[in-house]
């Protein structure tokens, strides 16, 4: 075939303009003169709205998470627009979708970067934040996310913020309300193997640890199973006084369901997963009841500030808020007085905005450590038909 | 003693959803010397029209299952239509076909009804059965003997009817099959929409025991496939055998080996499949090796 | 060439983000490459790749992150355990094909997904961070921009290794087996090696492709190597066209913008890549690089056909050396049972070095049955052969083949996608698989050995009478034509012996008495040549013996006047009774069916 030997032929001097090509561009590298984000100038000088990303699962079966904390956030810049945005401005949220995928959420830091989002609110899963945070730092773009795993924390990442408390705080609180106030001997374990789940297996093992006690049984299932008898079979049978879920909403439901149609009669015991609806539908009512949820928001109506953030919700989407979303609102209004504060600052300057404030939300008072985290405390409620009642 | 038995009941009320998928695979595969990688994802779409018509709809499940059987037969006829023209002829390229219209109706099932999924009540609504400290669940029950239904008239219709000795005809000589007059696409046709009605069926039946998401069908499709051939292909029995055999494999699997459960039945597969790809009462009826 | 130009200076166009894109798309190009190879051209399902992929990217992120290793070290140990792998998953590509084969490497895939999202050495499902960027030179490769060039380098060596195999002896070899294994077997293609060297390639590409996606993205997690990122490689080498290593890279390129621009509406771009594939599948297998050329076929036949290529006459070979007159191959007491029917039943006949032996029979008596087994297509049941005194019955057909035994089959199996040179090529070709370990360390030495044997795959065409025709594809040949090619690529192995299965099935008159000369002349140059037949007029004037098989057993033998009269023979052609004898059709025992 003569189009072949041509081919042949022609690599060589394709070769020599490359190689030209290749001295031309060694004098200046491409790409260099962007280099630095866009998010790297200090003050505020830009008129127009003040751009802010939100990255969470909007596909794939974190989506119901992702969708909580875009409502969350969402309310809390619309009700801050009205009222005037920043000095005037308007902050414009921009949705992207991570799939639930840390290396989609890469990609996604850079386009954000380039797109000139100055924060990020997201993601719900601890693994994407972690994958992403190293490229929001040294592009200085501050993130307020939902995710609660303590690799987040050991990142020591001077612009990461959590909305909430650590895993190891719902898990300690939850545990030491377990073994001390109720005088619970046999626990049993059940997580699942995502970071969520691998994550709630070694805080609260070290949480029963450090109050001298050990599970009776503790089974690992894959994240995405939903036949989990097998295990709860083997569990059954060591006779649990308590069985501790570490898994998300939809598994946790179905981890109930199934473990009540075996005749298992443990209390369930599960952090933050267990107070929203979706776990509750998903189990059934019937079988959600009695469950000890660790939970920093324990209900619509657990204060005035509550209610008043519920009635707005539901104004806005039409079904009542839980856990996620009111920790979304939580960080989104924490942006929005350190944004008022610094005056639409950027960078370092609206990270250093952000462990300046001190804000008393529907999850408690904020107030960060250097670390990110800005609340240190959770609260035991029990499920008592359909809505989470706190223990006294 | 105890977590044996209720393991091992566990395991077979899950095998009879599985023979169920084998069977559908097992039909198509004989017949059309195909093996259909868009099962798992029509067994999905099984799954959630049966839900929509239980839950939304609020037709009584008995009514409910039919009807969805009904609607995926339909896209069974219409993945074979679009496929017939690769029929016999290039085996690889109708494989990524089926590959494609798997992906397609995965796409369609989240844009649909969204990829979070949802659980299923289950319509058997009494206690579970107590027998010697073992938990059966009523619904459990109610799965087997609808399966054991499914499987005899199945037989009966393959057996005794023309349409179904034409499929078995079209399954031992296809060319021969035509020379006897059989219209060989409409049988083949019969045959996937058949199958895909077996494997609504068993999304069906499995939506209360498990959970309805998008992506529910590629485990349970791999889990089908792997008890067809298990069994060995092209009978009911094989079928029956594998699916017991896979669901008991898996649940003891999940228990002994818990994260590590799927790859461990993998592993066994792939052996078995390569010492014996004809399984325990196979038959070589089309050899594509 | 203006590609490569616009791909160096691609980088000074594109912001962050793009950039980022254009580093994933080079790499899902690589990975595509691999696929194309063991799919496309070697005709293999392999629905591991990812897992390949993932492999790389693992095992270098463990051994500098976990263990300390240097980048490169890691990285040649990555692609080294990634190729063990490969030799794993491809073990059952010896035994089974084509769907079983997808199901089972689509299940080693998905083990190896549940053991990277659960073994502790992984970190699970959080994924590895902190991989250290690959140390180049002093090269600041934490760059996107850099990286791509690095990227690019690794491709365009990929492609050009691929395209260089493709079109030389083993890329060959593949796509024969690729077409029809039965054929490539008695021509002398050892199958299995083959097979293995496919998933080893496979794996070396995504091995590569891992490492580098480590050293870009600096983490990785398991979702990114799960079973939908496999069936979208799959739409990429689909979509882009399996079998030409140029459409995997456009397809991957074009997949991964497009994957990209949709990132919002995921479920919807879901749905055009699954319309797509299945469009591509059923209209336009090729691919879309097919396209083009596909559309100039089109257009050329509505066009009417140019000047039409004419078969030349055949040059008789010159003559070979008197033949010993031995018996050349002895076949004892053969049986040949399937399944309950008895196709041959206790054979012995013995061909005669320098003899034209003629195989006569009605339809099912087992003449074909007798040539497949001889030719090493089935194991016999029973009985024994041998050639010069070797045994050679269940043997398998590429070494029977390597030993000196050519044919022809009565369904004509040419390689149909390979061009009639190249048909005549991979019969020529007497190397054995292990020879290719020069295309690694002197691919210098397979180019001479390509071009020598296209300069004597050219004369062998011309003396045939064929050098018109020799870029033509089998399809497109008349019917006489792509007969004579089949025995042109049968006597290209320089068969000691030589089967011919029907070879005048079909041929007019003119065609058969050429077909008759050149026989002769084949056996004239020392070929000894036995040849079933069912017209009797050729078998008569070109055979000095002939062998009358009659229900799977020799009833008569000798020379032809004599063999014509022998009652016996009568009987079963004409039968004695007035309802003649059924015969079992002859198609129950098709070649097809090993």
């Amino acid at each position: 075939m003569s189009r072949r030997s041509l081919c042949r032929f022609g690599l060589a001097p394709a070769l020599a303009v490359a190689v030209v090509a290749l001295a031309v561009a060694a004098c200046s590298a491409p790409g260099a003169s962007s280099t630095a984000g866009s998010g790297a100038t200090g003050s505020g000088t830009a008129s127009g709205p003040i751009k802010i990303a939100v990255v969470d699962a909007q596909s794939g079966s974190d989506s119901d998470l992702g969708q909580f904390e875009w409502r969350g956030v969402s309310l809390a810049v619309n009700q801050a627009n009205a009222a005037g945005g920043i000095g005037g401005r308007k902050i414009d949220l921009t949705l992207y979708d991570d799939q639930g995928d840390p290396t989609v959420g890469v990609e996604l830091a850079k386009k954000i970067a380039s797109a000139g989002d100055i924060a990020m609110f997201g993601t719900a899963e601890s693994a994407v934040t972690l994958a992403m945070a190293p490229i929001l730092e040294s592009e200085q773009i501050p993130n307020i996310t939902s995710g609660q795993s303590t690799a987040l924390v050991k990142l020591n990442s001077p612009y990461l913020f959590l909305n909430g408390p650590t895993g190891l705080t719902y898990d300690s609180t939850l545990a030491t309300y377990l073994v001390k106030t109720k005088h619970y001997t046999k626990i049993a374990m059940l997580t699942n193997n995502d970071s969520y789940g691998a994550g709630e297996e070694s805080a609260f093992s070290s949480s029963l640890k450090s109050l001298g006690l050990a599970p009776v049984a503790a089974k690992v299932v894959p994240a995405d199973q939903t036949n989990m008898t097998p295990e709860l079979t083997a569990i059954h049978g060591s006779n649990p006084q308590v069985l501790f879920i570490g898994a998300e909403e939809a598994q946790s439901g179905l981890i109930v369901k199934q473990a009540r149609a075996l005749g298992m009669t443990a209390v369930i015991a599960e952090g933050a997963p267990a107070g929203t609806p979706l776990y509750m539908s998903t189990a059934g009512t019937a079988n959600a009841d009695g469950t000890i949820v660790s939970s920093p928001y324990l209900g619509n109506g657990a204060s005035a500030a509550a209610a008043k953030f519920a009635a707005a919700y539901t104004t806005a989407y039409g079904s009542a808020p839980e856990l996620h979303g009111a920790k979304a609102y939580d960080g989104a209004e924490i942006m929005i007085a350190a944004l008022k504060a610094c005056n639409g600052c950027t960078g370092l300057a609206l990270a250093s905005a952000i462990r300046a404030v001190h804000y008393d939300g529907l999850l408690g008072d904020f107030s960060y450590d250097s670390s990110g985290v800005g609340i240190f405390a959770t609260a035991i409620g029990i499920i008592t038909d359909g809505k989470i009642v706190p223990v006294s | 003693m105890q977590s044996f038995f209720q393991t091992l009941v566990s395991g077979l009320s899950f095998g009879a959803v599985y023979a169920l998928i084998a069977l559908g695979f097992s039909l198509v595969y004989r017949t059309m010397g195909l093996v259909n990688f868009a099962h798992g994802a029509v067994l999905m779409i099984g799954a959630y029209v049966a839900s929509t018509f239980y839950l939304s709809a609020r037709l009584p499940f008995a009514v409910a299952v039919p009807a969805a059987m009904v609607v995926t037969a339909v896209i069974g006829l219409v993945i074979e239509r679009i496929l017939r023209p690769l029929e016999n002829k290039d085996f690889d390229l109708m494989l990524i076909g089926t590959i494609g219209a798997g992906t397609v109706l995965e796409a369609v099932a989240i844009i649909i009804w969204s990829s979070s999924g949802r659980g299923v009540s289950s319509p058997v609504q009494t206690a579970p059965l107590a027998v010697g400290g073992v938990s059966i669940p009523g619904y459990n029950i109610l799965v087997i003997v609808v399966t054991a239904v499914a499987m005899v008239v199945l037989t009966l219709f393959l057996q005794r009817t023309k349409h179904g000795a034409a499929m078995q005809a079209v399954a031992m000589d296809h060319e021969a099959a035509t020379a006897a007059g059989i219209h060989v696409g409409r049988s083949n046709a019969i045959a996937f929409a058949i199958g895909a009605a077996l494997a609504a069926l068993a999304g069906a039946l499995i939506g209360p025991m498990l959970y309805v998401s998008p992506t529910m069908g590629d485990s349970l499709g791999i889990d089908g496939f792997a008890a067809a051939i298990l069994g060995g292909f092209g009978s009911v029995p094989g079928a029956i055998a594998g699916g017991l055999g896979i669901g008991i494999i898996s649940a003891f699997a999940a228990q002994q080996f818990q994260g590590y459960s799927d790859m461990v039945t993998f592993v066994v597969f792939t052996v078995l499949v390569m010492i014996r790809p004809t399984g325990i009462f196979g038959e070589k009826t089309v050899n594509r090796a | 060439m203006v590609l490569a130009v616009v791909a160096w200076l691609l980088p000074y166009q594109l912001n962050i983000y793009w950039m980022s894109v254009a580093d994933t798309a080079l790499l899902f190009a690589l990975l595509a490459v691999g696929m194309g190879l063991v799919m496309g051209v070697a005709g293999q399902v392999n629905l591991a790749q990812v897992a390949f992929f993932g492999a790389g990217a693992y095992v270098t992120a463990i051994l500098t992150t976990h263990d300390g290793y240097g980048f490169w070290t890691a990285a040649a140990l990555a692609v080294g355990a990634t190729v063990a792998m490969g030799v794993v998953v491809g073990t059952p590509a010896l035994r089974i094909q084509s769907h079983y084969l997808g199901i089972v490497t689509l299940g080693l895939a998905v083990a190896f997904t549940d053991w990277i999202t659960n073994a502790p050495i992984t970190n699970g499902d959080s994924g590895i961070s902190g991989i250290p960027t690959p140390p180049l030179f002093g090269i600041n490769l934490t760059s996107n921009y850099l990286y791509y060039y690095l990227e690019l380098a690794v491709l365009a060596a990929g492609l050009a290794f691929g395209l260089f195999i493709v079109r030389t002896p083993l890329g060959r070899r593949m796509r024969a087996m690729r077409d029809d294994p039965l054929a490539a077997g008695a021509v002398g293609v050892e199958i299995r090696r083959l097979r293995m060297i496919a998933f080893v390639l496979a794996s070396i590409y995504g091995g590569a492709a891992g490492v580098l996606y480590a050293g870009l993205i600096h983490y990785i997690a398991p979702e990114t190597f799960s079973v939908a990122d496999m069936f979208l490689l799959l739409a990429m080498v689909i979509i882009g066209g399996r079998q030409s290593l140029a459409g995997c890279v456009i397809g991957a390129v074009a997949l991964t913008v497009v994957q990209q621009e949709l990132v919002n509406l995921s479920a919807y771009a879901q749905l055009g890549y699954g319309l797509v594939v299945v469009a591509v599948v059923v209209f336009a297998p090729t691919g879309l690089v097919g396209i083009p050329s596909r559309a100039l076929a089109l257009y050329r036949r509505r066009r009417g056909r140019g000047p039409v290529a004419a078969l030349e006459p055949f040059r008789p070979f010159p003559a070979g050396p008197e033949a010993a007159g031995g018996v050349m191959l002895d076949v004892s007491h053969l049986t040949m049972r399937f399944r309950g029917l008895v196709a041959l039943n206790d054979v012995s006949l013995a061909v005669r070095s320098g003899e034209i032996l003629g195989v006569v029979g009605p339809n099912g008596s087992g003449k074909t049955t007798l040539f497949n087994v001889v030719s090493g297509l089935y194991r016999p049941s029973g009985g024994r052969i041998t050639l010069d005194g070797r045994v050679i019955s269940g043997a398998r057909a590429h070494r029977i083949s390597r030993l000196g035994v050519a044919r022809t089959f009565q369904n004509l199996r040419l390689f149909t996608t390979l061009t009639a040179t190249d048909n005549v090529l991979v019969s020529l070709d007497r190397t054995r698989t292990w020879w290719s370990w020069r295309y690694l360390l002197w691919p210098a030495g397979v180019w001479r050995h390509d071009r020598a044997l296209k300069r004597r795959a050219a004369a062998l065409l011309a003396q045939f009478g064929l050098a018109q025709f020799s870029a033509a594809l089998p399809g497109s040949l008349p019917y006489g034509i792509q007969r004579r090619l089949e025995i042109a690529r049968a006597v290209a192995s320089s068969p000691r012996l030589l089967l011919l299965d029907e070879p005048a099935a079909g041929l007019n008159g003119d065609e058969r008495s050429q077909l008759a000369a050149i026989v002769r002349s084949i056996r004239d140059s020392g070929v000894t040549v036995v040849l079933i037949e069912h017209n009797m007029g050729l078998v008569m004037s070109l055979c000095e013996r002939i062998i009358v098989l009659d229900s799977g057993a020799v009833i008569a033998e000798g020379a032809p006047a004599d063999v014509a009269r022998h009652p016996a023979v009568l009987e079963a052609y004409l039968g004695t009774s007035p309802v003649p004898a059924p015969s079992e059709p002859e198609a129950r025992q098709k070649t097809e069916a090993p």
